[in-house]
């Protein structure tokens, strides 16, 4: 349906679709978007430049704070290159302890984006289920680390906590319990007729313009592209696990959902395995307060794709710059190719489809584009703009 | 010896008198306007309490005893609330629409049979008068949304008018099949006749379940709660209505889910009608509660479609299969 | 068709909320609640206080004569400072329900009774 004239329609701040904030300019014609203006920042919180105040082992808990959802991602990136900055390394179990984690965060983080893409389509009875079912492995890290959300089972040099025995048959159990579930989910995605008609065909990612904009994780990975950190650059303890990189590639919602629900399948037995052949020994060394000069990059495939943080020592307690670079901004342009052409009833799948997390991504930088410059605030300039007088 | 004229009046008068404040009382009370607000109250709490348990959750829980009264408490608390009215809204149509709306499913409740076999008033026709209702309740979502002048009421209004295009012709069709067997187009009659042959869900499956889907697109209930989708349009058409206007507009949304079990009751499930011992009235009750437990297990397990979707699909198989109900009935089965 | 049978099956199953002000789930061991200070082995070496990432404690005085004041409306659960305390002082409770409209009233001050 074309009514030939172009009409804008802005989606967001505020907007139920959007967890978060976030504002999309669409230029619709008729039910078709032919034009899609994105624009972030709405949540910026300062967070790199906060890394700069705080000590390292304060930092450890700021970088818990990025992202609630993949907050152990965050941590695991942290602790890694601070690691690789002092020249020490996590002892064995602590990888298998770290990596044990990491793929209990994945389940946790795709359970819960499957919930919100079946709510997004209206589907609140499987959203009810997929909840109830994530909450297996919350109360598994409620008993792991003494915490739901923010664990806080990373440190530099190690981790925390230690897993022990009696964990074990407890997680082993709930693991039973949620292959089981998931399998069924998988099977309803595949099966129920309504699901599938909102899903297939819908926000179509080419591979090549996948690679093109620079798409990350399981978005990449629906477009039929292998492309997984912990298979090209393993950390933790992911060389010593065999596993499978799950690609599907029918480019659409559908294989986004799949890829994720079969993500989930691929980390429970990571787990298992992990619980089995975990070495024993000690779970942390110690480190010292001060950190050499130096600059690092660390990488690690959070749950929605991969993530890059960047640190610049200058041989104090406390970073000189720290950068952090979100799955979900490397996503946003391929977002804005899905988008294109497509219905507007179908936004909000689509730009759920990403699992966007917006206060993850949000930084800042002033950028004169007729000047051609760039440059950044001091914390003294940001306090003075917004600190509460 | 003449007539005591004065007297002969009095008498009618007294007798006039007796037999309005009766029909007033049936009117005003039972099984009228107070019985059907109860009714609304408490089929939106079977609904919620329903829809809760197939969800694995407990739904309302804690006003009056297993949260029965939360439907009351919502409405007055929401009659408390502040009433804002947009600035550039159609000020005259955005305060009558919410009246209307609420009326609209109360005064075609009039003619359905609850507490005997006949109902309030009844007349050949009164079929005719609830498909005619239900176009109106529509316009008046559409007038609704149009009034609020904002874009996420605009586009829900428009679904909505959209909407019925799709199963406003399949349900009038499937309507008509209860009507040929009884061979009148008194509801009265139909559940009249009911009573004295078989329910007509087992002569006219194939309606029955035609018409069960049409009302859920009516109630705008999942899959069909396009023009309220509130992940893509926020409330859709009831975006901007707040305070004693949403109260009505729920209240009328409670209304049209009576009047669509009570139809589904009297339309396929022989209505009110007496079985040994038990009144018709709690028969109804029993039906219509099953009824309203019957759409809110339908809203629990799909998804929502699209409105081009849905559109193709209510006149590609809902269209064909009304059709084939009516030429079954015509060539004798079914009726 | 087999998310109907799914559905109706719950019918069946006690709901998986929890009435959550009457009833309460049962914490594991080593749940990070609200933590609380051992004066008779605080020494007052303030390392609490250096390495708290949200400035959530506060130490008056020196050494043996220190008093903590911890805003619990600042922390953030993390255990750092129980971590790092070399005397074990500190210890995660199991409190959690620690909300309140008022932030003067979410301060814990621990003295030392000489």
């Amino acid at each position: 349906m074309s009514y030939g004239s172009i009409i804008k329609v802005p989606f967001g701040p505020q907007h139920p679709a959007l967890k978060e904030p976030g504002n999309f300019l669409f230029e619709v014609d008729g039910e078709i978007v032919v034009d899609v203006k994105p624009r972030i920042g709405y949540n910026h919180r300062g967070v790199e430049k906060a890394f700069e105040l705080r000590t390292y082992i304060q930092n450890i808990y700021l970088a818990e704070r990025i992202c609630g959802i993949c907050s152990d991602a965050h941590t695991t990136c942290y602790t890694q290159a601070i690691e690789e900055l002092l020249g020490v390394e996590a002892p064995p179990r602590a990888r298998y302890i770290r990596v044990i984690i990491a793929e209990l965060e994945r389940i946790h983080s795709h359970a819960l984006w499957v919930g919100i893409a079946a709510h997004e389509i209206g589907f609140d009875t499987l959203f009810m289920y997929v909840w109830r079912d994530r909450e297996t492995v919350l109360d598994m890290f409620e008993m792991i680390s003494g915490n739901r959300i923010h664990y806080a089972m990373n440190t530099i040099g190690g981790v925390r906590r230690d897993i022990h025995a009696d964990m074990v048959s407890k997680i082993k159990k709930g693991l039973d319990l949620l292959e089981k579930r998931l399998k069924y989910y998988l099977n309803v995605v595949q099966t129920e007729q309504t699901i599938l008609k909102r899903a297939v065909g819908v926000g179509i990612l080419k591979p090549k313009d996948a690679v093109d904009l620079c798409a990350v994780g399981p978005t990449l990975r629906a477009s039929g592209i292998k492309n997984d950190v912990r298979v090209d650059d393993p950390y933790a303890a992911y060389d010593e696990i065999a596993f499978n990189v799950i690609t599907h590639d029918g480019c659409d919602v559908l294989s986004r959902i799949l890829v994720r629900c079969e993500e989930m399948l691929e980390s429970i037995k990571i787990i298992r395995y992990g619980l089995d052949s975990m070495p024993e020994g000690i779970i942390r060394v110690q480190v010292p307060m001060k950190v050499p000069q130096g600059e690092v990059v660390s990488r690690v495939e959070a749950p929605r794709g991969e993530l890059i943080h960047y640190a610049k020592s200058n041989g104090t307690t406390k970073p000189e710059r720290y950068k952090v670079r979100s799955p979900t901004l490397g996503n946003i342009p391929a977002l804005c190719k899905m988008l294109l052409g497509g219905y507007v009833a179908d936004i909000p799948i689509v730009l759920a489809g990403i699992d966007p997390c917006f206060a993850c991504m949000d930084r800042m930088a002033f950028v004169d584009v007729k000047k051609n410059k760039e440059w950044v605030w001091t914390m003294q300039q940001l306090r003075r703009k917004y600190a509460k007088k | 010896m003449g007539l005591d004229y004065a007297a002969v009046e009095k008498e009618v008068c007294k007798k006039m008198t007796a037999e309005t404040i009766v029909s007033m009382i049936r009117i005003l009370v039972f099984p009228g306007a107070l019985f059907l607000f109860t009714l609304a109250f408490f089929y939106e709490w079977v609904d919620r309490k329903f829809f809760a348990r197939l969800q694995n959750r407990y739904g309302p829980l804690h006003t009056g005893p297993h949260g029965i009264l939360q439907p009351i408490a919502d409405f007055f608390k929401l009659l408390s609330k502040e009433d804002i009215t947009p600035h550039a809204s159609d000020k005259l149509v955005f305060i009558l629409a919410p009246i209307f709306y609420f009326a609209l499913p109360l005064t075609t409740l009039f003619v359905i049979p609850i507490l005997s076999q006949t109902s309030l008033i009844s007349f050949e026709g009164d079929l005719i008068f609830v498909i005619f209702a239900f176009t109106l309740i529509i316009i008046t979502v559409f007038l609704a949304g149009w009034s609020s002048i904002n874009r996420f009421s605009t586009i829900g209004s428009m679904r909505a008018a959209v909407q019925m295009l799709g199963y406003e012709i399949p349900m009038g069709l499937v309507m008509v099949g209860p009507a040929i067997a009884a061979g009148s187009l008194s509801i009265s009659r139909i559940v009249e006749w009911q009573s004295l042959n078989f329910w007509l869900i087992l002569l006219q499956p194939l309606g029955f379940a035609v018409f069960t889907v049409c009302l859920l697109a009516e109630l705008q209930f999942v899959p069909f709660d396009i023009p309220e989708a509130e992940t893509e349009i926020v409330a859709g058409w009831r975006t901007e209505f707040s305070g004693r206007k949403l109260a009505l507009l729920r209240l009328g949304r409670d209304l049209e889910l009576v009047l669509a079990s009570a139809l589904i009751t009297s339309l396929y499930l022989g209505g009110s009608q007496q079985f040994w011992l038990i009144p018709p009235i709690v028969i109804f009750l029993v039906k219509t509660t099953f009824a309203v437990m019957l759409l809110s297990l339908l809203r629990a397990v799909f998804a929502r479609f699209r409105i081009d979707q849905m559109l193709s699909g209510m006149w590609k198989y809902l269209l064909p299969l009304a059709a084939l109900q009516i030429i079954l009935i015509q060539l004798g089965l079914g009726g | 068709m087999a998310f109907v049978k799914e559905a109706l099956k719950q019918l069946f199953r006690r709901p998986a909320t929890l009435k959550y002000p009457y009833e309460k789930l049962t914490l594991p061991r080593d749940f990070r609640g609200r933590p609380i200070w051992d004066m008779e082995k605080c020494i007052g070496c303030g390392l609490c206080f250096d390495v708290c990432p949200s400035g959530a404690i506060k130490m008056i005085g020196k050494g043996l004569e220190a008093e903590i004041k911890h805003y619990v409306d600042r922390c953030m659960f993390c255990g750092q400072c129980a971590e790092t305390c070399p005397k074990n002082a500190i210890t995660m409770s199991e409190e959690y329900e620690l909300a309140g409209f008022d932030r003067s009233k979410m301060l814990y001050e621990y003295k030392r009774d000489t």
